[in-house]
């Protein structure tokens, strides 16, 4: 057993409980969705298992370093975060129609790291640059906040499903299952919240990172720049819920702005614009 | 008169209006956006060749080759602080006043009016009803401040008391971190420089322009060495440095990648590598007047062509020149010439028909070539400020997430033979997580006044 087999099964897995939660809503079957729930959390622990020994085995090659290290490695933690926080989410709400587009996302994730050819899923060596232990807190902060954007954006999207939904002559019946428009609202902000907060602490101790190695803790890269820019545009995000007319549908339109920043910050920083953090391409 | 101070009040509301904030947030993001999309630092050259005279001259003169430092991106930054302040200084004695305010009049039609609220009646004795909400108050939720009069009772509870001032720490920490950004900026210096093995220097390259400063000590790189993992991949970059005053070695250390040297304030990071001249063999050879020499001198030393009194230097070195490979910059100061002359002289081709300059044919005999290491020289004395506003900002954020302020009203009077108890509660964030609380709380004072 090794972990790019368990890796792989995480990948269909997260497939198969995205179909679980998406026919559990569809056809208003509230066991289907408990299994796609169950099918999830197997697989975090799968998942999970398999991040452990993918570290162990880049002890046994004598690199030694945690897996957090190139494109592949990241997309991989991207998706277990995204379905830790969501499944304590469904576990604190007692909602489980919310887990489509989470295990979506981590599908792709994963999906994306598994069979994309421009994503290297070799364990490789520690560049210089990156042997610090500051590593394992710029990533795992850094994710969290993305993780919590990513359940944000479904909750987002949800919500103006919902909203255009209300405002058509039939109300769709699927939508009846979901919770209401008000809690969404109110979860969508919990998670911007938390993940601004660790988007920010991302963003800081890449900072602080950044200054013990190159000594400037801010050089306006863009990797650093964009995160800036994810940064404004949640921070537009949470003042925006405090004035008249910029909450509801507003707010989530915003939201899905944000993530997409995040989108860019991950992917099209790494692919579109040269700096710093060239080695996430690899 | 009274027109003036309509004009200030209004200037003052939009300073500290949220709608400026959202418009800085935005704006400022459209600003980075275009800092990433297009290449910073690019000289009036590069624009006018990438982008056309028209669009090079727009953009120059616009600023986008350099956003960061434009006066616009400078502008709105001042605008945020000015909004920070600005709207922190309207609202905070509303605020204050919240947290201060305890309610001195509670009665039951203000309650009803909350939008969370409960009405009940009990058949427990007036004294019974009395200590059993206080204790189900202080229990399920906070300690109350309880006030008796003519057969009314009325307690007040708070949570999360501190909670809305959290915003306010994070709004300083934006300020504070702006604070040290200037502070490091205006009383710091960022640099580079270049030290041979062996070598010592005092003289750093600002990267900002091309000016000079020298140090109050000097630097010497006692070694340098890269290794590299089995894949060809670089594993380490390590200089062994030696900081000296007045020729004394004083302190010693070695520095690598995430791993810098500190000195009196000045930090030293492991940045670049690569290879310089030491010293090279040359022959020159004048046919025409018969004259073949051979010389050895050291890089950037001028020496005289033996049998001549024509001097030549070694100016410059690249490690490879146009793929030719080596190349060294030869300065020939001819006897009794006011202007010197200079070539690169192909190191590999001794016979290439440039390697001349004026009657001299050059030819590099022997190259000693020495590795340098490139280090980053930083002095920023307003770093503390700048990380203390981090954790401020950390904390405040952190608390505003995990806190709310919660408040609590009983109200109970004795109505004929019952009593009527009326409970009602505000949060000022997070109303369904309040809305859950409140549900439980009500379910514990039924329970205990059955």
């Amino acid at each position: 057993m090794n972990s790019s087999l368990l890796l792989s099964v995480t990948t269909f897995a997260y497939f198969g409980s995205t179909a679980l939660y998406l026919s559990g809503v569809v056809f208003r079957l509230k066991s289907v969705l408990t299994i796609g729930s169950l099918v999830a959390l197997a697989t975090l622990i799968i998942h999970t298992v398999g991040i452990g020994l993918r570290w162990k085995e880049s002890y046994d090659l004598g690199y030694g370093h945690a897996p957090l290290s190139n494109l592949y490695e990241s997309l991989v933690f991207a998706a277990w975060a995204i379905m830790l926080l969501y499944l304590i989410m469904e576990y604190r709400t007692r909602q489980r129609t919310l887990g489509v587009f989470p295990a979506l996302f981590a599908f792709l994730a994963m999906a994306y790291a598994s069979f994309s050819t421009s994503v290297d899923a070799k364990i490789q060596p520690l560049l210089p640059a990156l042997k610090s232990n500051w590593l394992i807190a710029h990533v795992i902060t850094c994710f969290l906040g993305y993780a919590a954007f990513a359940v944000a954006c479904g909750i987002s999207i949800v919500y103006l499903i919902k909203k255009t939904n209300e405002a058509g002559d039939k109300p769709g019946a699927m939508m009846a299952m979901m919770p209401e428009a008000r809690q969404l609202e109110e979860l969508n902000y919990q998670l911007i919240l938390f993940g601004f907060l660790w988007l920010s602490l991302g963003i800081i101790t890449g900072s602080v990172w950044a200054n013990s190695a190159w000594g400037t803790y801010w050089s306006w890269d863009p990797k650093e720049t964009w995160s800036l820019i994810t940064w404004l545009v949640y921070a537009a995000v949470l003042h925006a819920r405090t004035m008249q007319g910029w909450r509801g549908k507003r707010a989530a339109w915003l939201s899905l702005v944000g993530f997409g920043c995040v989108l860019f910050t991950y992917f099209g920083v790494n692919f579109l614009l040269s700096g710093l953090h060239s080695y996430a391409t690899q | 008169m009274e027109q003036q101070a309509g004009i200030w009040q209004k200037i003052n509301k939009t300073l500290g209006s949220l709608k400026l904030t959202l418009f800085v947030f935005l704006t400022l993001a459209v600003f980075s956006i275009i800092g990433t999309l297009l290449p910073q630092g690019m000289t009036e050259q590069d624009l006018h060749e990438r982008f056309g005279p028209g669009l090079g001259h727009w953009i120059e003169s616009v600023g986008f080759h350099d956003v960061y430092r434009t006066g616009w991106f400078r502008f709105l930054l001042l605008l945020l602080c000015v909004n920070l302040v600005v709207c922190s200084l309207q609202r905070l004695p509303k605020t204050l006043k919240l947290i201060r305010h305890e309610e001195g009049d509670i009665n039951p039609d203000k309650l009803l009016k909350l939008s969370t609220h409960v009405e009940l009646t009990t058949r427990l004795p007036w004294e019974e009803t009395r200590s059993r909400l206080t204790r189900v108050l202080s229990d399920g939720f906070a300690s109350p401040k309880v006030s008796l009069s003519s057969d009314t009772y009325t307690a007040y509870a708070i949570r999360g008391k501190w909670s809305p001032l959290m915003v306010y720490v994070v709004h300083s920490s934006v300020l504070i971190v702006l604070a040290g950004a200037l502070f490091g900026s205006i009383f710091g210096f960022k640099g580079f420089m270049q030290i041979s093995e062996g070598a010592s220097s005092d003289e750093v390259i600002l990267s900002s322009g091309h000016q000079q400063i020298t140090l109050p000590f000097k630097v010497r790189c006692d070694d340098f060495d890269v290794s590299f993992y089995d894949t060809g991949a670089p594993k380490e970059f390590r200089s062994d440095l030696t900081v000296l005053t007045n020729d004394q070695p004083v302190h010693r250390q070695t520095i690598r990648v995430n791993d810098p040297m500190s000195y009196e304030g000045i930090t030293f990071y492991q940045s670049s590598y690569g290879n310089t001249l030491k010293l090279a063999e040359l022959e020159l050879s004048d046919k025409a007047a018969g004259i073949s020499q051979k010389m050895t001198l050291r890089f950037r030393e001028a020496g005289s062509i033996p049998g001549t009194q024509d001097r030549v230097q070694l100016v410059q070195y690249q490690p490879d020149f146009s793929r030719f490979g080596p190349a060294i910059g030869v300065v020939l100061q001819k006897h009794g010439q006011q202007e010197s002359s200079g070539s690169w002289i192909l190191v590999n081709m001794p016979d290439f028909h440039g390697n001349r300059i004026e009657n001299y044919h050059v030819k590099v005999l022997r190259t000693e070539v020495s590795q340098y290491t490139g280090i980053q020289v930083k002095k920023d004395p307003g770093v503390w400020l700048v990380y203390a506003g981090f954790t401020a900002m950390l904390i405040g954020i952190g608390l505003a997430y995990y806190t709310s302020q919660r408040k609590i009203w009983v109200w109970a009077a004795p109505k004929g033979s019952a009593q009527r108890v009326v409970i009602a509660g505000r949060a000022n964030k997070n109303s369904l997580a309040f809305e859950a609380e409140f549900t439980q709380l009500c379910e514990r004072f039924m329970n205990d006044l059955k």
